[in-house]
């Protein structure tokens, strides 16, 4: 146990005092490289952090007032994106990610680009329905709110600030879209998101200062930490005190009527969906030499995994591990090859978020609390959801007799297998049964119309195929995605086993 | 210099390009082309001491050129410098300053829209 040096209403006094001593994390690094731990916490009062990312889990209380005669709304519409309104008549929370209900418009305008909107003191129509009670006769109504005219609008995120987060790449042959920004093929890019050695919960890893009741910096407003996030785990693995992928989490509240758009924004992650990019910042108090050590932790001594989002599952493969030093740099080696980088979160921001919470509290205008319950530090891991239905694989999938062609065969010989069987797709073979290509109906329709009778003159060699052990639901998107009807299982060896067809697949999942 | 030739359908198939660079002794990069029936559309980059002359004559033949400074525009406001687009760039004209400002090189760029696809708050826009 570290001795106690200075208590939080000793650091508060000094901040009223005009006297105390702030720092952002970026400056810690250094100061404490300079003159050691011990010094910097006798000097520092408080260390300041911040972050600016992608926060999917987030969204907005908001109470509308009652229209006369008033409505019990039981779906509400803001700009076309619903909030939920399961709640007493006029409350409702809408979450980042709702997209729009106009199709047209879907991911492009959701919840996040209304909470945007409503704090930059937008106007926003609001739709209600209802079905009518005694006391609530309405049943619709169409109005103009703004952030000005409604009673409430506070921001409760379930789950922000990540105390770190596993850095993306694609070892597949096609552009992936996802919550991690776009991945291009065959680990073209790597995509990482937390803002490092100033990212809040990593400057203070064993919540030994941060709890319910912390305030904070969010989005421009002074908020709360309300308690633990979702997904919150401790039980994880960790390297000079850090984890080394995701861990801790933060459920936060804010007065959206105090927020700024500088430090809030609307986004969508392309064709993936919309989320608000959340600007949150945590003020550590440095009560004593350990802590002055933990918030100088730097961008080298902070790991994190590369794992691969070619695999859609939910451990997915790590590549590697890296530390932030490496990542920010632009290029990192991934098998020999070296390979640009995208931060995903801003860096600029992060570090704009942490000098105005500096600022704020150098002014004497930002004092900290004392949690009433500090968050978790042991004993929590992440349950995974188990699906009660067993999961198909596609080599529980019942095949049909394999007909195949090999690379010899004639266009008429193909043409009367596909024929025979009525089949449309031929997997071309060589002797060892490995795949080497697949023909169609279309291309056997092909040769023929322009006289070739070499097989491999017209199958297509580039093959969009199922593995055996991958879950059929996988394929039914893969089927979907690729705009194909059917493709060849192959096994660990590249034998073919099969063919699948969509057909198959709608069989099975519009059985059940 | 980069500039956008538009022309019509009817010299689609004239050796114009070709008589370009013999003639006129320019480097001549094409960075992004739209040809179709009703014409075309093409973005290049050209260099060269006969520049001039050879603008005339692209005049001449009927291709209407635009000089450009800018392929894409980023949009400050709306920008948040969250550098989702730095690696998607294939030419690395995308770079984080010193206090990571996210900033497009125009001289670089050759107007492939990987960028302005993936930028989560549409700031980034190829110019038409
Ligand atoms: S992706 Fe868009 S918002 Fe992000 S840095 Fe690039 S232009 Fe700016
Ligand atoms: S348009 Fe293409 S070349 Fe230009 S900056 Fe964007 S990604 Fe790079």
């Amino acid at each position: 146990m570290w001795d106690i040096m200075k208590t939080i209403r000793e650091i508060n006094q000094r901040i009223k005092d005009g006297d105390a001593v702030v720092v952002t994390a970026a400056e810690m690094t250094a100061i404490v490289r300079e003159n050691g731990a011990k010094q910097a916490a006798e000097e520092i009062d408080v260390v300041t952090t911040g972050t600016f990312g992608a926060m999917c889990s987030s969204g907005a209380f908001l109470n509308f007032g009652h229209s006369d005669p008033p409505i019990k709304m039981s779906r509400t519409y803001l700009n076309g994106v619903e909030a939920y309104s399961g709640l007493a008549a006029v409350d409702a929370y809408l979450g980042a990610t709702q997209p729009n209900r106009n199709p047209d418009i879907g991911l492009e305008y959701g919840g996040s680009h209304v909470i945007e909107d409503l704090i930059r003191g937008n106007e926003i129509e609001l739709i209600a329905e209802a079905y009518g009670t005694d006391c609530y006769p309405l049943t619709e109504i169409k109005t103009q709110i703004t952030l000005e005219s409604i009673n409430e609008a506070v921001m409760v995120n379930p789950r922000n600030c990540y105390q770190n987060y596993s850095s993306a790449t694609n070892s597949t042959d096609e552009t992936l879209y996802t919550y991690m920004g776009t991945l291009l093929p065959n680990m073209g890019n790597v995509s990482y998101s937390s803002a490092g050695e100033l990212s809040p919960l990593l400057n203070d890893p064993y919540f030994q200062t941060i709890g319910t009741g912390s305030r904070i910096f969010l989005c421009g407003a002074q908020g709360y930490i309300i308690g633990e996030g979702t997904q919150f785990a401790t039980e994880v693995e960790r390297k000079n005190g850090v984890p080394v992928s995701t861990a801790g989490t933060l459920m936060l509240r804010g007065n959206m009527k105090e927020m700024h758009s500088d430090y809030v924004r609307g986004a969508t992650m392309p064709k993936y969906g919309s989320t608000l990019y959340v600007g949150a910042g945590i003020p550590i108090p440095i009560l004593n030499e350990e802590l002055a050590q933990r918030t100088a932790i730097s961008d080298e001594e902070i790991t994190c995994r590369i794992v691969d989002y070619g695999v859609p599952r939910r451990s997915k493969p790590i590549v590697r591990e890296a530390n932030y030093h490496e990542l920010k740099s632009g290029v990192i080696e991934l098998n020999g090859v070296e390979v640009p980088t995208s931060p995903l979160s801003s860096q600029k921001k992060a570090l704009e978020i942490a000098l105005k919470l500096k600022e704020w509290i150098d002014k004497g205008e930002f004092l900290l609390t004392v949690p009433v319950e500090k968050l978790p530090s042991k004993g929590r891991t992440v349950k995974p959801l188990e699906i009660q239905k067993p999961r198909i694989l596609v080599k529980d999938l019942k095949g049909e007799a394999l007909i195949l062609a090999h690379p010899t065969d004639a266009i008429s010989e193909v043409a009367r297998k596909m024929v025979q069987n009525s089949i449309n797709h031929l997997p071309v073979v060589d002797e060892g049964n490995k795949l080497l290509g697949i023909v169609t109906s279309w291309d056997v329709a092909n040769a023929v119309a322009h006289g070739k009778n070499k097989l491999t003159d017209v199958m297509t060699k580039k093959v969009i195929i199922a593995r055996e052990e991958e879950p059929v639901d996988v394929i039914a998107r893969r089927i979907d995605k690729n705009k194909i009807s059917g493709l060849p299982v192959i096994d660990s060896d590249n034998r073919v086993k099969g063919m699948v067809t969509a057909e198959d697949i709608s069989r099975l999942i519009g059985g059940d | 210099m980069k500039a956008w030739l538009t022309f019509s359908p009817n010299i689609v198939s004239k050796p114009i390009i070709s008589n370009l660079v013999k003639n006129y002794d320019i480097t001549f990069n094409i960075l992004r082309a739209d040809i179709t029936p009703k014409g075309g559309k093409m973005l290049i980059e050209i260099s060269g001491t006969q520049q001039k002359q050879a603008i005339d004559f692209m005049g001449k033949e009927g291709i209407h050129l635009n000089p450009i400074n800018k392929v894409v525009k980023k949009d400050e406001e709306k920008c948040i410098d969250c550098g989702a687009c730095i690696s998607l760039c294939p030419v690395e004209a995308i770079k984080p300053a010193e206090d990571w400002t996210i900033e497009v090189d125009d001289l670089k760029c050759i107007g492939c829209s990987f960028c302005t696809n993936s930028c989560p708050t549409r700031a980034i826009r190829v110019m038409e």
